[in-house]
């Protein structure tokens, strides 16, 4: 049964249309992300699902319930905000147990739920200090415990990690993913890193301008790009895009552009060749690029400008006539600057999109 | 102490001279009011040794008799006018700044989070009130309530107007104060399962607690320290200390002793609640709730 469902959900705010009727379904238990650049809509839609924004138009339903008109209270939902709006004013207990207290549950059962929390949090020695005395991977972890308190059937993220410096982002994002697995519940998470919707979701959302513009798992999104902004928003480092025009001879396609030309696949060549224009961008990873014989004729001639080592793999940023190419390479290979580097694409690396809608081809 | 930092405050005499002309003006009426309620009439009057009396606490024992576990040998008649009037004062005091804060934290809150129609007026205009000198309304206030509302001499009349005067400065205050408490508390209570007035007492109210202090404190003195309306609205049996006080000032007979312990003993209820506020007023309440 699916958990949550949008159907054409419309937020405006007076004139100003800012999601388009978007649908998405998710499943129970599922980790779904939505991903996208600043101001895509996606903390948005989290909001109307919670209830902090009024949906202008379609539903959100909830275990097939209709919600959009109830108050976040009755909608079974627990949320962990950017900043993790603590209460400032309570120690660390109350904090986790101030919506069991609303409900007016028996003393002994918060006490015991607080616990078990904290326990699985690792806060136990917190419980007693007020949100000013903790740093901020503590105070993340108190507000992941105030929404896992309530024993709601979903629970919304709204970028929980983005105030964390980059090492404890990398560790509460383990942790999380820890806790997801242990909880089983529902989970819908916002966040615009790329890296955090990877590895977190079973079901990334991937959005832009109030429009989902793919999802699928992380191996789709990243292997099977539906349009050159998804392509270019996963995987980092991200893409190189290669603007040329389908060409043939003979019973061979090429992609020609401004200082290369490639031959196509044969499967790929079939579809270029029935797609009705023939100005396209090729796109290929940085990792799909591997180092080619000298003289070789399927390859691209790069000129090394930058290598940016970062352990065993080293990002050469290279010029390839008027386009920036990057490529991901072993830092064991030798690479001298300003010298000519022969790349050839791997099997599969091809991707192309039209020049003019960017949906792939 | 560090020498730079003794030198920067300390090294220039006429600085001293500054803050001893200060302290003096600062201090000496309170001095020379209580050295004045504990003199008899005789040393009041006399020119000669000023600074050397006996100090006496008959003043004290008059002002008070009322309510003095024994009768003071040289009073002759006890006056029950200075404690009704302290417990008017109380009242009417403790009263109108419950009232101002409630009504005051609500309309503050409203204003600062509810859009409606003319709210940006309205919190514009909410301190035009203060602009009105008390005693030009004094009139027209005088005038509705004898003769329309028939609220003169009674504690509610008084109240209501003291209410009316100090509204618009404590939601001024409040409105900066509630600005501070981060909307996302707000979002997290409602998430969490408080209802609009939960979110209002559970979250908003302890956050602004330093606010309401201050706004308390401001109160109560203006309404315990009030005289003008006091003096026009309120009747014998209302009246508050300070008219106590300039009502004692008869044509045959001025009692300095007993007026000035009765306006010692008047400083002492607002140092008390002002010692007590001011415990509440500490800076950083939302120090933790969200990443800065």
């Amino acid at each position: 049964m699916p958990k949550i469902r949008l159907d054409k959900l419309v937020k405006r705010y007076g004139s100003l249309e800012v999601i388009h009727g978007i649908d998405l379904t998710t499943e129970d238990n599922e980790f779904t992300v939505l991903v996208g650049p600043s101001g895509c809509g996606k903390s948005t839609t989290l909001r109307m699902i919670a209830g902090l924004e009024t949906v202008s138009g379609g539903e959100i339903y909830i275990d097939e319930r209709p919600v959009s008109k109830l108050e976040p209270k009755d909608r079974d939902i627990a949320m962990v905000f950017q900043d993790y709006a603590l209460y400032p004013h309570m120690n660390v207990a109350k904090n986790m147990s101030f919506a069991l207290r609303l409900e007016k549950r028996p003393r002994k059962e918060i006490q015991h739920k607080v616990g078990e929390v904290a326990e699985m949090l690792g806060l136990e020695k917190l419980l007693d200090r007020k949100p000013a005395e903790l740093s901020g991977g503590q105070r993340q972890r108190v507000a992941m415990g105030r929404a896992l308190t309530r024993d709601a059937s979903t629970f919304l993220f709204d970028e929980p990690l983005s105030n964390l410096d980059a090492k404890l982002r990398g560790q509460m994002r383990a942790e999380l993913a820890l806790m997801s697995q242990q909880v089983q519940k529902s989970m819908v998470y916002v966040t615009h890193d790329q890296v955090e919707a990877m590895t977190l979701g079973q079901r990334i959302v991937v959005m832009q301008d109030g429009h989902i513009r793919q999802q699928g798992t992380a191996e789709e999104l990243f292997k099977r790009p539906n349009s050159r902004f998804v392509a270019g928003f996963i995987g980092s480092p991200p893409m190189n895009f290669l603007d040329g025009q389908i060409t043939r001879r003979g019973d061979v396609a090429f992609i020609e552009g401004e200082g290369f030309k490639l031959s196509l696949p044969v499967e790929l060549a079939q579809r270029a060749l029935k797609h009705p224009r023939d100005t396209v961008a090729l796109g290929v990873r940085p990792s799909d690029l591997v180092p080619a014989e000298a003289g070789s004729s399927d390859a691209l001639l790069l000129k090394v400008l930058v290598s940016e080592y970062i352990g065993a793999q080293s990002i050469l940023l290279t010029e390839c006539g008027p386009h920036k190419v990057s490529v991901e390479m072993n830092s064991s290979a030798p690479v001298a600057l300003g010298q000519p580097l022969h790349c050839s694409v791997q099997k599969d690396g091809m991707h192309l999109f039209d020049s003019e809608t960017g949906l792939s081809i | 102490m560090s020498r730079e930092t003794t030198q920067g405050t300390g090294a220039n005499p006429a600085f001293y001279a500054l803050m001893v002309v200060l302290v003096i003006m600062a201090m000496g009426p309170i001095m020379l009011m209580i050295t004045t309620s504990l003199k008899l009439n005789v040393d009041v009057m006399s020119d000669s040794a000023r600074l050397l009396f006996m100090p006496t606490m008959q003043n004290y024992e008059t002002v008070l008799c009322d309510v003095l576990w024994y009768d003071p040998a040289h009073v002759d008649y006890c006056d029950p006018t200075f404690g009704r009037a302290l417990k008017n004062s109380l009242i009417i005091a403790l009263v109108s700044t419950a009232i101002t804060l409630i009504l005051g934290t609500m309309a503050a809150y409203a204003l600062v989070r509810f859009r409606f129609f003319g709210r940006g007026t309205i919190s514009m205009t909410t301190l035009m009130m203060r602009m009105v000198p008390p005693a030009v309304l004094l009139v027209p206030v005088f005038g509705i309530w004898t003769f329309n509302f028939g609220l003169d001499g009674t504690y509610s009349g008084i109240i209501l107007v003291y209410v009316a005067m100090n509204l618009p400065f404590v939601i001024w205050i409040l409105q900066s104060f509630i600005v501070q408490v981060p909307i996302q508390l707000e979002e997290a209570a409602r998430m969490d399962g408080a209802g609009p007035f939960q979110v209002f007492f559970l979250v908003v109210i302890p956050l602004i607690k330093p606010g309401l202090a201050a706004a308390a404190i401001f109160t109560f003195r203006i309404a315990w320290n009030e005289f003008l309306l006091a003096n026009a609205l309120l009747d014998r049996n209302t009246r508050t200390v300070p008219v106590t006080i300039v009502n004692s000032l008869t044509e045959y007979d001025i009692d300095w002793g007993v007026i000035m312990a009765t306006g010692s003993l008047l400083a002492i209820p607002p140092i008390i609640f002002t010692f007590v506020a001011s415990k509440q007023i500490i800076t950083g309440m939302t120090a933790g709730a969200v990443k800065g």
